[in-house]
């Protein structure tokens, strides 16, 4: 900061938003997360993990547009 | 000296000139001043400073933080396009990670991306310029301009159904006015289509490097599309009744082409990433730079000097001149070749540290906080300027003829073509953006060009998300809902961002050792138009622009509002003008509302 007076920093300057531990969305490797397959499609169970199999495309030519 | 020529008429002493000081002009980062000196005998701006009283120093705070956060910190540069920076932040680290996000996310992106510039322009344009322009300003500051529109007829009446200039001026009208009340709904509606892409507006939660969170639901996508086509009428009214006004000052006032005009120095950095050719990777920018759907280029004199990202990286130079800063050369530079093995200068924002020196603001010494980024050609340190973003965008994508492989924008060489469909009530249209020249024929850059530019821009935005919604729906039709990629961060890289924000370039350019941050710049459009004198004295675009400028306002000292001053300023887009501050020389001052105020009586 040049010539300019500061305080003291409450915490570490590198301390990261993320805690160690917690699950990290975009954090690889991508089969880890579920519903999402390799091809970059995905299923029902990315949206939900209750009956999802119930909420896939009733037939195969069908894509598996994941519910909301 | 790169700075427009200054005007022939002949200046008169110095003890007729008046001094005219706005500060704050705006609510944007840096808080800009204006300082002026006005002739009045010869109705002329004589001199002009902008200033910046606000030290903001995320370069310095961003050192030693974890790479990955600084998309989400930096979006809080700026409360209005701060998405543009989380963007522009994501692309530096793509590059620096080698992440490619999937082409549906890259489309999700776009659509954010386009529906911000629908909002910003329309938010702008229409509750902030048109006070400039609307029948309350006109009547206190050029009485017999608005006499003569109440007689003139609107050329492009049966699109936008106002009779006469007038109509349209009292449409203008804050708080009253139909336009401006339509725009808040328009301004609400594009932030809706913002927030299905991005999460949030304006800091969005569903955006991370190498992809984004956004659940690709047929839906998503529907959802925006009905919205976006509610929202065309007013976009194509919107053109036609800019162009109406625009041409009418230009007819009532003789040689307003003059006010605001400065010699063409215009910078686009390109906008909307095309997924089948953006791989990040450095090496490859020039090719995938040249596939964005709104082209990067430098024009100087209304010539493309280059549309090459690599030349226009290597070519910043971040000068001090007259900011509140001290020198980094002596400081070890952070990168010294780029991937592809060019040198990199030490002014260059890979390079530069950041060590502020606060002092007493002193217009013949350092009166700045913003430092002047200028961008050398070789011989000169340009002052490059953004035109308040549309203007350059639509030059630069003009010029270089790169814009084709979509049905909705193609992109001429002299100008761009930009296809609307069928809305609820007018027919499918095609409106033309233009290079704009003065009578002699030579390339113009002024005030009123810089606004016509906007509402097309808000077309060009619309007719593009069209497009990256047919190419997103083609995506979830076919399965491939995939919107993230994994990445690793590097221990050791370097990356640069290149975007448009709203009002103009945008770079971010990062460098990372430990796996944490070692540097980090951004360089968003304010400090482009805004800078103070350079090192070499070259004044900042504002100054550049004021500076000689005639002055139309029919009023004197006493009662001078500086309307003409003012168009040409906000012409830039400098955000939100808020409360104007304003002092009349010998220590006479006025303190009154501006802007958002303006018309509403309080007495």
């Amino acid at each position: 900061m040049g010539g300019i007076r500061v305080g003291k920093p409450d915490i570490r300057l590198d301390v990261s938003t993320h805690v160690p531990g917690i699950h990290e969305g975009n954090k690889g490797p991508y089969y880890k997360q579920p519903g999402h397959h390799e091809d970059g499609t995905s299923d029902a169970r990315r949206s939900t993990g209750i009956l999802w199999k119930k909420h896939n495309a009733i037939m195969k030519i069908m894509p598996n547009i994941s519910p909301g | 000296m790169t700075a427009t020529e200054p005007r022939s008429s002949a200046r008169q002493e110095q003890g007729q000139l008046v001094e005219m000081a706005w500060d704050p002009i705006t609510r944007i980062i840096g808080n800009l001043g204006i300082y002026t000196t006005i002739d009045f005998q010869n109705r002329q701006v004589a001199t002009c400073h902008s200033t910046s009283s606000l030290f903001r120093g995320y370069s310095v705070f961003m050192k030693g933080k974890d790479p990955r956060d600084a998309g989400f910190i930096t979006t809080r540069i700026c409360g209005i396009c701060g998405d543009n920076h989380t963007t522009c932040s994501h692309y530096a680290q793509q590059m620096a990670y080698g992440a490619k996000p999937p082409p549906l996310a890259e489309a999700i992106v776009n659509l954010g991306e386009a529906a911000e510039y629908m909002f910003d322009h329309t938010i702008f344009q229409d509750n902030m310029v048109f006070v400039d322009f609307c029948e309350q300003m006109v009547k206190e500051t050029n009485p017999s301009v608005l006499q003569r529109a109440e007689t003139t007829e609107a050329p492009n009446g049966h699109i936008h159904g106002y009779r006469t200039i007038a109509e349209i001026m009292r449409a203008f009208n804050p708080f009253e006015g139909e336009v401006y009340k339509q725009a808040l709904q328009v301004s609400r509606v594009t932030r809706e289509m913002f927030c299905l892409m991005e999460g949030r507006h304006v800091h969005p939660s569903t955006m991370y490097p190498g992809g984004v969170g956004t659940m690709p639901e047929p839906t998503t996508f529907t959802d925006y599309l009905s919205r976006l086509v509610g929202i065309l009428d007013f976009v194509k009214k919107a053109v036609a009744m800019n162009d109406d006004v625009f041409d009418f000052f230009y007819e009532a006032l003789p040689g307003y082409e003059e006010v605001g005009r400065r010699r063409v120095l215009l910078g686009c950095w390109g906008s909307w990433q095309n997924p089948d050719f953006c791989d990040y990777r450095y090496e490859n920018m020039n090719e995938w730079g040249k596939a964005m759907h709104v082209t990067p280029g430098i024009i100087v004199d209304g010539r493309l000097v280059t549309n090459n990202l690599v030349d226009i990286n290597l070519g910043m130079r971040i000068l001090l001149g007259s900011s509140f800063y001290d020198d980094w050369v002596n400081e070890e530079p952070f990168v010294t070749h780029d991937p592809l093995g060019n040198p990199v200068d030490m002014r260059h924002p890979w390079n530069q540290t950041t060590v502020p020196v606060p002092q007493k603001r002193d217009f013949d010494g350092n009166y700045s906080w913003v430092m002047s980024p200028r961008w050398f050609d070789g011989t000169d340190h340009l002052a490059l300027d953004t035109g308040g973003g549309p203007f350059a965008r639509l030059w630069s994508t003009a010029l270089s003829g790169l814009v084709k492989d979509n049905p909705y924008v193609t992109s001429t060489g002299s100008s761009v073509q930009i296809s609307l469909p069928k809305s609820d009530q007018l027919p499918e249209m095609t409106l033309e953006w233009k290079i704009p020249h003065d009578k002699e024929g030579k390339p113009l850059s002024n005030a009123l060009e810089r606004d016509r530019a906007r509402p097309y821009f808000v077309a060009y935005s619309a007719a593009m998300a069209f497009f990256f919604l047919e190419r997103a729906m083609e995506h979830v039709r076919a399965g491939e809902t995939k919107v993230f990629t994994d990445f690793e961060v590097p221990d050791e890289a370097v990356g640069c961002g290149f975007h448009e924000a709203v009002r103009g370039v945008l770079s971010h350019h990062m460098v990372i050792k430990d796996g944490k941050i070692a540097n980090y710049h951004p360089y968003p459009p304010t400090p482009w138009n805004a800078s103070p004198r350079d090192s070499y004295g070259t004044p900042g675009p504002y100054e550049d622009a004021v500076q000689d400028t005639p002055i139309f306002e029919e009023n004197g000292p006493e009662n001078f509002k500086g309307v003409d001053i003012m168009r040409t300023v906000r012409s830039f887009d400098p955000c939100l003008p808020c409360g104007v501050h304003m002092y009349l020389g010998e220590g006479n001052e006025l303190k009154r509302m501006h802007s958002p105020m303006f018309g509403a009586t309080n007495d």
